[in-house]
């Protein structure tokens, strides 16, 4: 039982690392819808790194670097060029489909090394996560730099006037949540299932993505939500040890996905907007165009 | 962008003749072709034999053309999937989802026929229409339904069709494999085989619905060009809030655009494994010719949304990745090549939207100290 929930957790951790940076870019205003195309070139730019290098830091720094660029790509398309920014992000998101096809194929199979030491079967990342989200928590409420991300996702014009270089902030988070989904690929693939093979992530970055909307744009929802995520995943891939011998095991595989829908349904009606949803970014999605 | 006394910079440009769009197009697809080249160079391929063994296998080798031409109807019908809803503005990214429930939806004709017991009493040639019809139904419904709680909520269209793509993609899974419904009899992992009376009749070799996907090509034109309703699903795409304004209600357009939508997806399930000679089954790889449908996406975004201009960038995209794969196996070229084309496809056709919409310009700054110079020294 342990073992299904410290297993569980890493699981969470993947999708909390790629939902926390999608969290802050959608706080400054930019949807990045093409986050499993970041987590596919992170991930597979950690492994062909670590594999070669023998050596897990370089890997984490590679697929964090890829990530990072990649926001930046997105940024500047989004940002600079003002481009329609669900272009941009699922451009990315197929661009990567094909490109790691191409450069992980040949990889296919097992990482080869000795797997990342954990605490009593933990990995150490989930810890790291938390230490994330408290630290995501506290840079967007209660510091200035906070408030002025915020302020560029609710109404950038407003923030412009009080002096905040709207652009400057935007790119800021791209980069930093590019970094993050960067490094939610590699945790996958070095850590949490180190194998490489055909389009690994099959919808763990949407899975994160609606994550973020789930939350209501706070990272300790999202630490809550990530974690109920992580435990379906395993229950999902695991269902005899709940329900054995109950429907095909490829039936239980669709549940994280199938519960997903109906939750986007509930927080998208009025009743739950008018009440609990009034976090969501003013001008998310929106680019900006100085006046 | 300073350097020296010279400034680059980008500004927006004034809207361009369709010439311009046409090639943008041909240009996006010529670069991805050279960038492509970097591949072949990098596996030690002589560049020349690469090509013409992609393109001659494609276009010219008798059991390759006819390859190719099944593969564009799947592509083209893909393509139609994405690009109606696109002309409203959504994105159906639910492909591979839309496609196999049209796959499962044909094989349940003949399933539940014969699960009866009682041999099929209608001629073949209405269960063929039955299968087509069922096909295009449940990927309709698919598509629907996602279209519906767009319309009705606003529930982002693009997360609620991939969850549909993956639950697609395991219940397949289930229906063929470990001893389910649609299992083979003889074949573990794949679905039975379709008997023979079943399949689609050819003309040349080529199912029927080369006619359908076709036809579409005008059909669709006609549509956004020349009726009211096109005109409303362009309106609403271009700007929503306008077209609220006068007068067109965007929750039918929704779940219009992604009933259309969808039916062509299971048209093209249909079409993929149980029109296509030498396959009539669901195959274990199934999930190969669902993510194929993502040329789709891209074939619909280089023609602009035109049914027509995807025709020849479908049959293009057919033949290149049939004879990237192809040239993979004669040239001994790492796996991948075709999905790689597809991503430096992506990044052409994303750098020729900025350069349609921006231009660099070049222009020589001015030294300005001296002028000021010049100013304070006359006071």
């Amino acid at each position: 039982m342990w073992e299904l929930l410290a297993r569980s957790l890493e699981a969470s951790t993947v999708f909390l690392f790629a939902a926390l940076g999608e969290l802050v870019d959608q706080r400054a205003g930019v949807l990045n819808v093409g986050l499993e195309g970041l987590m596919l070139f992170g991930g597979t730019a950690a492994f062909i790194t670590a594999q070669t290098t023998a050596s897990y830091p370089l890997g984490f720094l590679a697929g964090m670097a890829l990530g990072a660029f990649l926001g930046l790509a997105h940024g500047f398309f989004s940002i600079t060029l003002r481009g329609d920014q669900v272009v941009s992000g699922m451009g990315l998101w197929i661009l990567s489909f094909g490109l790691t096809t191409y450069l992980g194929g040949p990889r296919t199979g097992p990482l080869g090394l000795e797997r990342i030491p954990g605490v009593l079967g933990l990995s150490p990342f989930f810890p790291i996560g938390v230490i994330l989200v408290a630290a995501v928590w506290f840079l967007l409420f209660r510091t200035s730099l906070g408030l002025a991300i915020r302020s560029a996702g609710e109404n950038p014009a407003a923030a412009e006037a009080s002096g905040v270089s709207v652009v400057a902030i935007r790119y800021l988070c791209v980069i930093g949540g590019g970094t993050l989904a960067g490094l939610a690929g590699a945790t996958y693939t070095l850590s949490y299932n180190p194998v490489w093979t055909y389009n690994f992530l099959m919808g763990w970055g949407f899975v994160s993505l609606a994550l973020v909307f789930f939350s209501m744009w706070n990272p300790w929802i999202l630490l809550a939500g990530a974690s109920l995520f992580g435990v379906m995943w395993q229950l999902s891939l695991s269902p005899e040890l709940v329900l054995p011998g109950v429907l095909s095991r490829y039936v239980w595989r669709t549940v994280p996905f199938a519960i997903t829908i109906p939750i986007l349904v509930v927080i998208s009606t009025s009743w739950f907007r008018t009440r609990w949803g009034l976090a969501k970014p003013e001008a998310l999605g929106r680019s900006y165009v100085k006046g | 962008m300073r350097l020296g006394r010279h400034e680059l910079t980008l500004e927006p440009r004034p809207a361009l003749p369709a010439v311009y769009a046409v090639l943008g197009a041909v240009v996006a697809i010529l670069l991805a072709l050279v960038l492509a080249s970097v591949l072949f160079l990098s596996a030690d391929a002589p560049l020349f034999a690469a090509y013409r063994t992609v393109f001659s296998y494609a276009f010219f080798n008798p059991h390759g053309v006819l390859a190719t031409a099944q593969r564009s109807i799947y592509l083209l019908l893909c393509t139609y999937a994405f690009l109606v809803p696109l002309r409203a503005g959504l994105w159906n990214i639910g492909l591979p989802g839309q496609v196999y429930a049209g796959a499962l939806a044909a094989f349940a004709v003949p399933f539940a026929l014969r699960a009866t017991g009682s041999p099929p009493a209608l001629p073949a040639g209405v269960l063929v229409a039955l299968m087509v019809a069922a096909a295009a139904t449940a990927g309709a419904a698919l598509g629907g339904f996602a279209g519906l709680l767009r319309a009705r909520l606003q529930v982002n269209e693009i997360l609620v069709t991939m969850m549909l793509n993956s639950i697609l993609v395991w219940l397949v899974a289930y229906m063929i494999k470990e001893g389910g419904p649609f299992m083979g009899a003889t074949a573990e992992g794949e679905s039975f085989s379709l008997p023979p009376p079943l399949y689609a009749p050819l003309l040349q070799g080529v199912p029927f619905t080369a006619l359908l996907a076709l036809g579409a090509a005008v059909f669709l034109d006609l549509l956004f060009a020349k009726t009211a309703l096109g005109y409303r699903i362009r309106a609403f795409g271009e700007n929503p809030s306008a077209a609220r304004y006068g007068g067109i209600i965007p929750v039918t357009l929704s779940l219009f655009v992604f009933l259309l939508g969808g039916a062509f997806a299971g048209l093209a399930g249909y079409h993929y494994f149980a029109a296509v000679p030498g396959v009539y089954k669901i195959p274990g790889n199934y999930g190969y010719y669902g993510d194929l449908g993502f040329y789709g996406i891209i074939s619909a975004l280089i023609a602009r949304g035109s049914s027509l201009g995807a025709v020849p960038i479908a049959v293009l995209f057919a033949g290149l990745s049939l004879g990237a794969r192809f040239a993979q196996g004669a040239l001994r070229l790492p796996f991948g090549v075709d999905y790689a084309l597809l991503g430096l496809l992506m990044m052409t056709f994303i750098a020729s939207h900025v350069l349609y919409q921006f231009r660099l310009i070049w222009r020589r700054v001015e030294a300005q100290a001296p002028a000021i110079a010049a100013e304070m020294s006359r006071e």
